[in-house]
């Protein structure tokens, strides 16, 4: 790991003034992928800012929502009463991710900026466009069972890792963040990126920007939600694929409906057409199917992870199965 | 350098006691200053070793075991690095390095953390438990007797962060069933296969009702 | 001779691990963690590319990073004696020429070491690392064993076998034929493998993690060519191994070149990364199946032909055919393995070497045969019961395998078994049962031990073996406890130091008859040596009592009939004015051992959950029952084969290093996305011994217990996933994607 220079401001000012004119620096909140990152020289920042002493890490009630302070850690989110109450789907996906330890390290804010697990991207040697520009997709060509099967593009297909996001972009929640050029609001759908031709970005953040909080609107997704993560073992694993569900049922009929997916794209994936179809059809198995084949209809596969073409729709099913069978 | 404002944080680059202090002694430094990053980067390969160690190593205050500790370490440092190579303390254990085995698991003001993904200068303040904290004097700790009395081991090596890791289970209150249990002590892996005898311990020190 | 107190003797008994508080309360020192005063931090630069050459080489800039001592490539290395000399660059346990560090710009295989940063912080020589530029002229390389298989050739160590007529299961009116294959398996230790070098003159200590100190002694002392007296090698705790420190790597010599070059002791440990190519894995196989059978299920043939990976340099051979030899009576067997050597670095024992490969292969096929001929999987293994062994018609040193199936079947419940596939669903999941059974050699190897019996009465056992996990110091204070009438908590065992009586390695599951086998000797041999000073003694109560009236017990010798008369050993000591009594014995066994086929035996019954929409298994179920002879340790042996079944549902489920060829290197090379069984993967697990005494392997009546739960049992886990799913999944492991 190279040197760098470290400082720990206590003022949010402080902190994104640290950041606005220096490209080489980065914050550090709970370093879980940023360390592991910096030890295999992925990534190289000449200067961390620690944003752990900004107070930015409550849980509270706003304006018909809940916001959720950007240092917030994964273990108390997931644990938290409010949270747990209002969206519950968004604990489950918190305590799918990762281990103990990591969560009660990692924050909202981190866990949402976590980079792609992708090999190539993981290993200097290989070639990447994400970690170096212009260097090629070891993916494309290579080992990729683990790719995306929607939004790729050549020069990029990797996917978000995260599990938190799967949920957040469901329950439409919006990013707050703070920077060089005052506050701004970022719906969630809008936060993560898709590759195109600039796959080094994962997210629209701007140069110094920080994220404070997330808020998450009320909704009426209290009961029926599931998040299921197919994984390779039992726990401790990134996802194969990972769908969120959340339905209101009014009667075995479905009132509303949010479905998103993980381990399919470079972005948490909603899937709004499916949605849509959910809305006023009953909770049955069938309605479940139609919905899923709409979710995969621009699924493509690479060579191999054409599994993700069935077990997506499949997981989508019993995602929707299980969220129904709540309560 | 550090003596001067032991402890104190660098609250920013402008700010840096650290280096405030070192400043006054360097002017081949002031431009550094002006312009960190790159340049810094590009400079530090440059600078010969006295010179580089005192601007790059800062103050931190640990509290480990119940021993207050005053170092001066570099930011890279990480905690599980500076308990092993600076303090001397091997019980806790390197496996893998990238957060990936848990193996060096410790309690950082009484949460457990994966210490290998931890800079150490992060932790500024902070109370450490690590295994070797865990036992009174000669008296184990409930879990450590439980691991020996339920063989939760076999070569030993994960076993500090499996002791450390089960104690916050137990303590978070994720101990209330066997599932449970297993779910979260799943961050922590045992090559040698003794996880059944593991969550048995687990479940023997939760069922004992001894304070842990 | 006194009466042995078997019955309630130590031997059996589930003592704790004698190491366990060091272990519990991080006080057991690892390779890295020995306080060596003035050690420098040293960290590997490896190649990015299989096969080539080093074109340019700077270290410049790391050269300059502050704290940096001198960073060593194949340009200003010293020199490694034995490297010149073909025969002292063979390690005798594997053929050809080792791989030689910092000795040319030649690259074998990707990760190979091409220099070394040492520095004084870790965190200096990381950088510097970091900074070494190298370049390389690539030349093609092979690390796809499918694409080469035209290039296997017969090893020289494991020549094809037949019996009566070749291939004869095409001809059976019943038979199957199949393929099968295993991925690269890496050991993935916990503790990733490290040393600590120091050089004091011409005297070479190293602080590492081996499952031999003698043989790694041995191998030091080939390389640089020094005497036994000069090569220190010390390793009293093993943070895992699993047969990945089983010969001299990489990591010790590089810091051993770097400690000699920079005049302070280095200390080395690897990154997760390098522990896939730089320690050894278990290679990758490619195998055919053949069973022929008569309706009533009686074995007409059987043929097994395997395919495994080598490198270039040294060829590596395993034991993947040898279940097939032993465990099935049938007139008719070939079987034919070849290694393919490719641009890797040599693979190495791992855990269950061969036979966990080979008996998926015939595991599974067994279970093909029984669908085939509609028998039920364990009435086909009892049909063909191999009453001598027969692949060269010996007699048994012991076998109880018939119990296992027995009463492994009776506590699964395996006569509620529908045996159609797809037959039984809870909810989502799909639920399906299947077994296999192991068989595994069991031998017994030349090991040296020391005794002394101190003043105090306290007994110091010393043999230079390892314990890599198995609790080996533990089982040797029971045996000499029982041998040598001195209480388990006064026995103190040394071992893991190459100054200590010569012991094999800890490996294939022959320490506790090997090591176990002396210790017994020389304990037997101390209380008899006790006995005759405490009988020749002027005035001793015992000068007329034949030494069969003499019990020893609890560090005195009692009268069997009159347990008040009685002497201790510190008083037989005083008594004869001598500060303590040593023996030292060395032994191997008789020629029973040859005349006998000596093997562990188990059978394993699993349950899986498969869920029917995402694929995903679980194994929910275990009963293992095992013939290991006589259970020393019970507690310590239910570990072991607690490990096997975790080992199991590995391999069986997600173990898999991936290469892309185009580059020669594994991409999923850390325990993020190599796969090893969580805590979340644990099933209910029963293990059960036969715990019945062998009567030729050892005088303790142990047989082996490392490697044989391990062995067959990926093939259970695909047999009940068969069974859940009606998909036969023939190569390992069983993810979701094949399912789904």
């Amino acid at each position: 790991m190279n040197q760098f220079q470290y400082v720990r401001p206590t003022k949010q000012k402080a902190a994104i003034d640290a950041l606005a004119k220096d490209t080489s620096a980065q914050f550090i909140a709970g370093g879980t992928n940023l360390v592991d990152l910096m030890k295999r020289g992925v990534m190289t920042p000449q200067k961390l800012v620690d944003i752990n002493k900004l107070p930015l890490n409550k849980i509270e009630k706003e304006n018909g929502g809940l916001r959720i302070g950007a240092l917030a850690s994964n273990k108390a989110v997931a644990e938290d009463k409010l949270v747990l109450e209002k969206q519950p789907l968004l604990a489950q996906a918190l305590v799918a991710g990762a281990s103990a330890q990591l969560r009660n390290m990692a924050t909202v804010g981190g866990n949402m900026l976590q980079r792609t697990r992708c090999y190539y991207f993981y290993d200097t040697a290989m070639p990447c466009n994400k970690r170096e520009p212009g260097s090629g997709c070891g993916a494309l060509e290579g080992i990729n069972r683990m790719h995306a099967i929607f939004g790729f593009s050549d020069k990029c297909i990797a996917v978000h890792p995260s599990d938190m996001s799967v949920a957040l972009v469901a329950l439409d929640a919006t990013v707050l963040v703070s920077g060089p050029r005052g506050d701004r609001r970022i719906p969630f759908a809008d936060f993560h990126r898709l590759p195109g031709d600039t796959p080094q970005k994962d997210t629209n953040l701007e140069q110094g920007e920080l994220i404070t909080a997330v808020d998450i609107p009320d909704g009426p997704f209290t009961k029926n939600v599931h998040y299921l993560k197919v994984r390779e073992r039992a726990s401790y694993a990134f996802a194969l694929v990972s769908v969120a569900a959340a339905l209101s049922l009014d009667n075995g009929t479905i009132k509303d409906a949010r479905l998103a997916m993980g381990g399919v794209a470079h972005k948490p994936w909603r899937l709004n057409e499916a949605e849509k179809f959910l809305v006023g059809k009953p909770a049955t198995e069938d309605t479940f199917r139609q919905a899923a084949a709409i979710a995969m209809r621009d699924a493509k596969a690479f060579k191999h992870n054409a599994y993700k073409l069935k077990l997506g729709p499949n997981s989508i099913i019993q995602a929707l199965k299980n969220a129904t069978a709540v309560g | 350098m550090a003596d001067e404002n032991p402890g104190t944080p660098p609250e920013n680059a402008d700010h840096d006691g650290n280096r405030r202090d070192f400043l006054k002694k360097s002017s081949l430094l002031t431009a550094v200053a002006l312009t960190p990053g790159p340049v810094l980067h590009a400079a530090s390969a440059e600078w010969d070793e006295k010179v580089a160690a005192a601007f790059e190593k800062v103050p931190l205050k640990l509290e480990v075991n119940g021993v207050k500790h005053k170092l001066s370490v570099e930011p890279r440092t990480t905690l599980l690095d500076l308990l092993r190579e600076q303090l001397h303390l091997t019980g806790t254990k390197k496996g893998c390095d990238y957060g990936q085995c848990g193996a060096c698991t410790v309690h950082v003001d009484g949460e457990r953390v994966n210490s290998c993904l931890r800079l150490a200068v992060m932790e500024d303040g902070k109370k450490i438990t690590t295994i070797e904290g865990l036992a009174n004097g000669d008296k184990l700790h409930p879990m450590q007797e439980a691991f020996v009395k339920h063989d939760g081991f076999q070569c030993g090596y994960c076993t500090p962060g499996q002791i450390m890791s089960a104690v916050a289970c137990i303590r978070e209150g994720h101990a209330g069933s066997e599932g449970e249990i297993k779910e979260y002590m799943s961050g922590n892996i045992c090559r040698c296969g003794a996880y059944s005898n593991i969550v048995a311990a687990i479940q023997d020190v939760k069922n004992g009702g001894q304070k842990v | 001779m006194p009466k042995q107190t078997a019955k309630e003797g130590a031997v059996g008994s589930p003592m704790h691990r004698v190491d366990a508080r060091l272990k519990v309360t991080g006080a057991a020192r690892y390779a890295a963690e020995h306080s060596v005063a003035g050690v420098k931090h040293g960290v590997l630069v490896t190649s990015t590319v299989a096969r080539g050459r080093i074109k340019e080489l700077d270290t410049a800039a790391a050269e300059k990073v502050p704290g940096v001592l001198a960073i060593i490539t194949y340009r200003n290395s010293p020199k490694v004696p034995g490297y010149s000399d073909a025969k002292a660059s063979n390690n005798p346990r594997v053929e050809g020429q080792e791989i030689k560090i910092f000795y040319d710009d030649q690259i074998h295989f990707y990760n190979q070491p091409v220099a070394l940063a040492i520095a004084e912080t870790l965190e200096q020589a990381r950088y510097a690392a970091s900074l070494v530029r190298v370049a390389y002229e690539q030349q093609p390389h092979q690390t796809d064993l499918a694409a080469n298989l035209q290039q296997g050739t017969e090893p020289k160590k494991e020549k094809d076998y037949a019996r009566g007529q070749a291939y004869a299961y095409r001809s059976a009116p019943v038979h199957i034929e199949q393929q099968y294959g295993t991925p690269i398996q890496v050991h993935n230790p916990l503790e990733m493998h490290a040393a600590i070098a120091l050089w004091e003159g011409d005297k070479l200590t190293v602080y590492n993690k081996t499952q031999a100190p003698k043989l790694a002694q041995k191998d030091l002392m080939r390389m640089f060519q020094l005497p036994e007296e000069n090569v220190l090698v010390h390793s009293p705790f093993v943070g895992g191994a699993f047969g990945g420190s089983s010969r001299i790597w990489p990591q010790e010599t590089a810091a051993i070149l770097g400690a000699k070059h920079v005049g302070h002791p280095v200390k080395l440990m690897l990154r997760r990364e390098q522990e896939f190519n730089l320690v050894g894995y278990r290679p990758r196989s490619m195998q055919k199946m053949g069973l022929g059978a008569t309706p009533d299920g009686a074995l007409v043939g059987v043929t097994h032909e395997a395919f495994g990976n080598t490198s270039q340099y040294e060829q590596f051979a395993e034991r993947i055919v040898h279940p097939t030899k032993s465990a099935y009576h049938t007139l008719n067997m070939n079987t034919v393995y070849k290694v393919v050597p490719l641009d890797v670095s040599t693979p190495c024992w791992t855990r269950g070497p061969g036979e966990s490969s080979g008996s998926f292969a015939l595991e599974s096929a067994m279970d093909e045969l029984a669908y085939a001929l509609r028998m039920d999987p364990v009435a086909l293994r009892l049909r063909n019961y191999a009453e001598t062994d027969p692949e060269n018609d010996k007699p048994w040193a012991s076998k109880h395998l018939r119990e296992c199936y027995e009463r492994g079947a009776a506590s699964f419940g395996w006569s509620k078994r529908n045996p159609t596939p797809r037959s039984t669903r809870q909810g989502d999941w799909l639920v399906g049962q299947g077994m296999s059974s192991g068989i595994y050699k069991s031998e017994r190897q030349e090991a040296t031990a020391k005794a002394r019996l101190m003043a105090d009465g306290t007994l110091l056992i010393q043999s230079a073996t390892a314990d890599t996990g198995p609790g080996t110091g533990t089982i040797m204070a029971q045996i000499a406890a029982d041998a040598s009438g001195v209480a388990p908590e006064n026995i103190r065992f040394e071992l893991g130091d190459s100054a200590l009586p010569p012991a094999p390695i800890q490996a294939g599951s022959h320490t506790a008859t090997s090591v176990g086998s002396v210790v017994h000797d020389v304990c037997v041999a101390l209380r008899e040596q006790l006995q005759d000073l405490a009988r020749g003694q002027a005035g001793s109560a015992f000068s007329n009592t034949p030494p069969t009236d003499l019990v020893a017990l609890n560090g005195e010798l009692q009268l069997a009939q009159d347990s008040s008369k009685r002497v201790s050993y510190q008083d037989i000591l005083k008594q004869q004015n001598l500060p303590m009594l040593e023996v030292t014995r060395q032994s191997k066994g008789g020629p029973e051992l040859k005349e006998h086929s000596g093997k562990s035996f188990c059978a394993n019954f699993v349950e899986v959950h498969v869920h029917a929409l995402t694929g995903e298994v679980r194994v929910r179920r275990v009963v293992s029952v095992v013939d290991a002879g006589r259970v020393l340790n019970h507690t310590t042996a239910r570990s072991q084969v607690l490990g096997a079944v975790v080992w199991g549902i590995g391999q069986a489920l997600m173990e898999q290093a991936v290469i892309d060829h185009r580059y020669g290197n594994f991409i999923n090379h850390d325990l993020a996305e190599y796969h090893v069984p969580v805590n979340a993967d644990m099933p209910e697990i029963d293990v059960q011994f036969i715990d019945k005494p062998d009567p030729i392997i050892s005088p303790t009546g142990a047989k082996g217990l490392g490697e044989i739960g391990l062995v067959g049992f990926a093939a259970a886990v695909a047999n009940a996933v068969y069974h859940a799913t009606g998909t036969r999944v023939r190569e390992l492991p069983i993810t979701p994607d094949k399912l789904v």
